[in-house]
């Protein structure tokens, strides 16, 4: 079949010309905010990369705790290119979910969450969320004293919560501590469950951009606005960008590998200066400031009690800020969103250095 | 009563081994011939990306050049050849 009578039957098919109609009135508008609309194009690069270098390493992880451990090593020191893997999707998933974040902070205070948008708010949390969990689940698979120690506190910290506390912990882990049956259970989430649920979600997310359009700052929506065509102004803008991320990755990758620590062993006491991931500081720091006991009470849990709440007013945010639905201006969500920010910025930065 | 002699030396000698410190894995690979070839590598990979860029670049700016002329918009009753 020549190259044209293929063209034929894709088109008599499924109207490819009508899609890229479609495509080139897809309208994009210009401001000096812009530079935030690639952030959810760079976080979906960036998942598309860790799905592609997360099937190479499948291919040669065990997850089982006897071998997962060696299993990595033999992948970084024996397989050809297998450090570089391994160390692409360490630095894959740390950009990515930093990238995240960004995008979730400047959408918080650009105020994109706003009516219309309160659904794509929605999705965007709970992709966030499973980011997170992917990182966490993630590092359990590296089967080291530092990873073991990590989601004992992790999970433990979860079993603090009312109620729940006990059921999420128990499910979690798979048993009474973390174990074998912890390593398996968090590869099924790392590999299955959480790759399906990213997908849905990402489908969800894209589609009801594509249905909303690009939200514009509340301070510039009454002024005329210029707008280019998505394709192929603003792809190939997007396509520059990726092509700089893919670059920082590669060269993070190949400059900065990741070490691989000593296997676990449940009997042994804790590594000292244990410090969770960098996304999980703000947690860790914020723990610390609580006493062990507040007027007879569990500290831990009344401060693990306030950090959800904290969350679930940040994850409810578009159907408290009232003003910013109707179109107002709404200074008081401007500085609780800056608040975030900061607070979110430097306990990070506290529990890095100290 | 030699060879329990050899056999005790033998343990302890094998249990010096639990004083070395632990050896850190390589996570890069060591010999410099390797690593020459993955440096030259980057470099290379860079200079492709930088001239990605430039090409994509251009392209991008003849696009706004003909946006702005006007000439990429397709009147409505334009005659068709075929």
């Amino acid at each position: 079949m020549s190259c044209q009578r293929l063209k034929h039957w894709i088109e008599e098919r499924y109207g490819v010309e009508e899609m890229k109609r479609l495509a080139k009135h897809k309208l994009v508008p210009v401001h000096q905010y812009e530079i935030w609309y690639y952030t959810g194009g760079i976080a979906m690069f960036l998942f598309i990369l860790q799905f592609i270098t997360g099937m190479v390493l499948s291919f040669y992880y065990i997850p089982y705790f006897e071998h997962a451990n060696k299993s990595i090593i033999e992948i970084v020191t024996k397989l050809n290119m297998g450090w570089f893997f391994r160390s692409l999707h360490h630095w894959g998933a740390q950009l990515a979910i930093t990238v995240l974040f960004i995008h979730a902070f400047s959408t918080l205070l650009l105020k994109s969450y706003r009516k219309p948008r309160e659904l794509l708010w929605i999705s965007g949390f709970i992709l966030l969320a499973i980011s997170i969990f992917f990182g966490l689940s993630g590092y359990l698979l590296l089967w080291d004293e530092r990873a073991f120690a990590a989601v004992r506190v992790a999970t433990g910290g979860a079993g603090n919560l009312p109620i729940v506390g006990d059921f999420i912990k128990a499910f979690l882990r798979g048993g009474i501590d973390v174990t074998g049956d912890t390593l398996t259970r968090f590869y099924a989430f790392h590999v299955s469950i959480l790759p399906l649920l990213t997908l849905f979600l990402i489908g969800i997310h894209v589609l009801l951009v594509q249905y909303h359009g690009m939200s514009v700052p509340l301070s510039l929506e009454k002024k005329p606005q210029k707008q280019v065509p998505f394709f192929p102004n603003l792809f190939y803008k997007d396509l520059i960008i990726w092509l700089l991320v893919l670059g920082i990755v590669v060269s993070l990758a190949t400059l900065l590998p990741p070490e691989i620590g000593k296997k676990a062993d449940p009997l042994a006491p804790a590594p000292e200066n244990i410090k969770p991931e960098w996304y999980f500081l703000f947690l860790f720091q914020t723990l610390k400031l609580f006493p062990g006991e507040i007027m007879g009470l569990n500290g831990e849990m009344i401060a693990i009690l306030l950090i959800s709440c904290g969350i679930l007013f940040f994850f409810l945010i578009p159907f408290f800020d009232r003003k910013s639905s109707r179109g107002e201006k709404s200074v008081l969500f401007t500085w609780i969103g800056v608040l975030y920010t900061l607070y979110f910025i430097v306990m990070t930065i506290i529990g890095f250095v100290s | 009563m030699k060879r329990i002699f050899f056999a005790v030396s033998f343990v302890f000698a094998n249990a010096l081994d639990l004083f070395a410190q632990d050896k850190a894995i390589e996570v890069f690979p060591a010999a410099p011939y390797d690593r020459f070839i993955i440096f030259q590598a980057l470099a290379l990979f860079w200079i492709g990306i930088i001239g990605l860029i430039i090409i994509i670049r251009m392209k991008l700016k003849e696009i706004e050049r003909i946006q702005k002329m006007g000439i990429d918009q397709e009147k409505e009753d334009t005659p068709l050849l075929d």
